[in-house]
């Protein structure tokens, strides 16, 4: 018989260790003295890097999975509720903007929509068009109700969410709920198995730490799939230019500002800023090109947009943090015992919040398929390595897809983002399809694709990107022009309704404070 | 807008209340709350049920009287068709409001306000309030006695919903009723008891509910949905008048 894998170490204490943490051992009722283990170590030195503050809805499974209530999430996390991207300044740099909302286009599994809004254009935004959660977002309102239960909801939605108090918030239910043991050390040595494989972590305090599977959630530090196993690191910034963040937390400036319904992406001359609203404070950062202005530039371009939020005097006086980073993933993720999840893993900009949604799928992943014993780990990884570099590749691909749509050329940075060297083949490839025929299932390979159909729809559409009606008599696109007309009434009467029965996302809030959601 | 004012003798001395029950005096309603101690009038005519309250998400029991806002199937031309009237119809114009006392219990006491601008309230017609010499009269008292049922069963209604909770025993039901002429009519946001899983109680639940006072409550409820066929029928009657 094969070594079982029992014992599952993760090494590092941030939010991707204590998710990772959180789903295995809800999965396999971990407990210190059965016969499976979850062990986090975590250094008492290194804090968490606390940026990833935006989720996708699938953080509404993952917490339920994990067994946490929403109402405490929301309580103890200081989290709001997000519903999707606003993009500010894309298309022209301007004041335009459009929206990337959660909640798919009206009929999303019957038809597309794209080419029969395209002549209205100029009446109604796409995503206007086709789903009410714009109009929702423009109003600050919250995507459910009180009476909603709890990860339930009206219109679709992840959060944001303060990630220190997020990886407390994990911890503290791992270890007192979940059995997961928590060891509070630092790594000082990696010792190897005769086949090349990890066996144990020495720790700064003489203990031996025995593991059957090692996960690498040590950010970028990746202690074990960068420093002991060497995976070489795969830069992407042929594509994405940005390698640099500056970052700060804003207070609000009034207790009851709104807080809003999206995140708040504004493009600048060298990278966008976001702005992610929680209920008592925001955070802001402008990912940039350090090929394309200087660290002063981007910090007095950072300055102007915080003077438009918040006020004269800390917009002067913030001291943003700094974070470099190579936009990029590892060749191989899943290497012999050790599997990296979080930023030891890959990083790219926060554009579509697709750090914290790549660690659930990781673990995600690594629950439901956590190899028995060592013989069959290979075949696990094996996977595991083909999927999460398809997802990686295609993240890469949707995000470029925000550039080469713009139509700024004020900056170098802007007219580069669009010179075909920087493109990947595949996307420019289906761009040159989209023309001619709407993104749909058929042109998405896997059947779990990190990005939907309709997400694509959104962007090309929200980038006045046309896709051309056909110019022969088709059968079934004249048959479904009644079809789409009724879906577009149908989405302003739904509309016109949510925005009267949905309260504020403070409204919300407060009374999730007060009196919290019900289960059912 | 109500206008609340707390009851006395001297500045309600000739105030009357009117005690017909008709859609003019707001009696038009399709549901109302209702409390354990209630149940056992209610279920012999009502089906009850749970809402939540659109203000704080939080449970409370109902009495079901009608399908659809404004329906209230009892309400005939003849005044209120069945044997019992729910405590919170027959408490107008009347509300138990408090007052700052720092000798109560909490710094406050219940005391009785009226609204004023409630259609039932008459100086020519309806019951006496209070009797010439400034004494209560029989009505007063008897009011008297439902605003302090309901007062008890607010407080109860927390401590009910919170047992049920407790004991996963409240579920979400979704009905569509379909009437004689062929039309439906469906009903939404209602909660009931699962019967599952109160089958499945063991008998250290089973106490604890007994013992607070709620197994019983529960059955009533689980009773009271056989009168929902009367909903259905009297639904069916007006049909045929129209």
């Amino acid at each position: 018989m094969s070594k079982p894998v029992n014992t599952v170490v993760i090494v590092g204490g941030g939010t991707a260790g204590w998710l990772t943490a959180g789903l295995l051992a809800a999965e396999y009722c971990a407990r210190p003295d059965s016969a499976f283990r979850v062990v986090l170590i975590e250094s008492p030195d290194v804090g968490p890097i606390g940026v990833g503050e935006g989720t996708w809805p699938t953080m509404r499974l993952s917490l339920e999975k994990i067994g946490v209530s929403e109402t405490d999430f929301i309580r103890e996390c200081d989290a709001s509720f997000k519903q999707g991207t606003r993009f500010c300044a894309w298309q022209e740099g301007h004041d335009e903007y459009y929206y990337h909302p959660f909640t798919p286009p009206q009929g999303f599994n019957e038809l597309t929509l794209g080419q029969y809004w395209w002549p209205h254009r100029k009446q109604v935004s796409f995503a206007d068009a086709v789903s009410p959660q714009g109009k929702a977002s423009d109003l600050a309102l919250a995507p459910k109700q009180i009476v909603t239960p709890e990860f339930a909801s009206v219109l679709n939605y992840g959060y944001h969410l303060d990630a220190g108090k997020f990886s407390g918030f994990l911890a503290a239910h791992c270890t007192e709920k979940l059995g997961v043991t928590h060891i509070l050390d630092n790594v000082v040595a990696i010792n190897s198995t005769e086949s090349g494989d990890i066996q144990s972590l020495t720790t700064q305090s003489g203990e031996t730490l025995e593991g059957d599977l090692f996960v690498d959630c040590t950010g970028f530090a990746a202690l074990l799939i960068g420093k002991h196993f060497e995976i070489p690191y795969q830069s992407r910034r042929e594509f994405l230019f940005n390698d640099r963040a500056l970052a700060v937390q804003v207070p609000r400036s009034e207790p009851d500002e709104p807080i809003a319904s999206t995140t708040l992406s504004t493009a600048q001359g060298a990278g966008w800023i976001w702005d992610i609203g929680l209920p008592s404070r925001r955070g802001v950062g402008y990912a940039y090109s350090s090929d394309h202005t200087d660290d002063e530039q981007a910090e007095a371009d950072l300055r102007t947009y915080l003077s438009g939020i918040s006020d004269a005097a800390f917009a002067e006086s913030c001291t943003p943090r700094q974070i470099k980073f190579s936009p990029g993933y590892r060749k191989e993720l899943w290497h012999r015992n050790c599997v990296a999840i979080g930023l030891s893993g890959g990083f790219v900009e926060p554009l579509e919040a697709s750090a914290l949604v790549m660690i659930e799928l990781s673990a995600k992943m690594l629950a439901e398929q956590l190899p028995a014993n060592r013989a069959v780990m290979d075949i696990v990884a094996r996977r595991f390595n083909e999927k999460f570099r398809y997802h990686w590749h295609r993240i890469v691909e949707f995000l470029k897809l925000h550039y080469v749509l713009s139509r700024r050329s004020d900056t170098e940075y802007w007219r580069e983002n669009r010179d075909p060297k920087t493109i990947p083949a595949d996307l420019q490839e289906s761009l040159d399809l989209w023309r001619y025929q709407s993104p749909w299932r058929d042109d998405l390979p896997q059947f779990d694709e990190l990005f939907s159909a309709a997400s694509y729809q959104y962007v090309l559409y929200g980038m006045d990107f046309e896709t051309r009606a056909p110019d022969v008599d088709r059968r079934s696109f004249t048959a479904n022009r009644a079809v789409a007309e009724d879906l577009f009434t149908d989405n302003n009467r739904r509309t016109a309704q949510l925005l009267k029965a949905l309260p504020t996302n403070r409204e919300l809030i407060g009374k999730v404070h007060e009196v919290g959601f019900q289960k059912i | 807008m109500p206008n609340y004012e707390l009851l006395n003798n001297v500045d309600h001395k000739n105030v009357k209340v009117i005690t017909d029950r008709a859609a003019r005096y707001g009696d038009n309603v399709h549901c109302v709350m209702t409390f354990p101690t209630e149940f056992r009038r209610i279920q012999s005519c009502y089906p009850i049920f749970f809402q939540k309250d659109a203000n704080t998400g939080k449970f409370f029991p109902l009495a079901l009287l009608g399908f659809e806002e404004g329906e209230n199937l009892f309400l005939t031309e003849n005044g209120w068709d069945a044997n019992y009237v729910p405590l919170m119809i027959q408490r107008h114009p009347f509300l138990i409001g408090y007052q700052e006392d720092s000798e109560a219990p909490e710094g406050k006491r219940p005391v009785v306000s009226i609204d004023m601008d409630s259609p039932r309230v008459s100086e020519s017609e309806g019951e006496t309030v209070f009797l010439p010499h400034g004494g209560t009269s029989e009505f007063l008292t008897a009011m008297t006695e439902v605003l302090e049922e309901i007062q008890v069963g607010h407080q109860m209604n927390d401590a009910f919903i919170e047992a049920l909770l407790e004991f996963d025993l409240i579920e979400s039901v979704s009905m569509e009723i379909g009437l004689n002429d062929g039309s439906k009519r469906q009903l939404l946001g209602l909660y009931t008891i699962n019967e599952e899983r109160l089958d499945q109680l063991d008998g250290e639940a089973l106490g604890k509910l007994q013992k607070l006072g709620f197994l019983l409550p529960v059955y009533m409820i689980l009773a009271s949905l056989s009168s929902f066929r009367t909903l259905i029928d009297k639904r069916n009657e007006r049909l045929e008048v129209a």
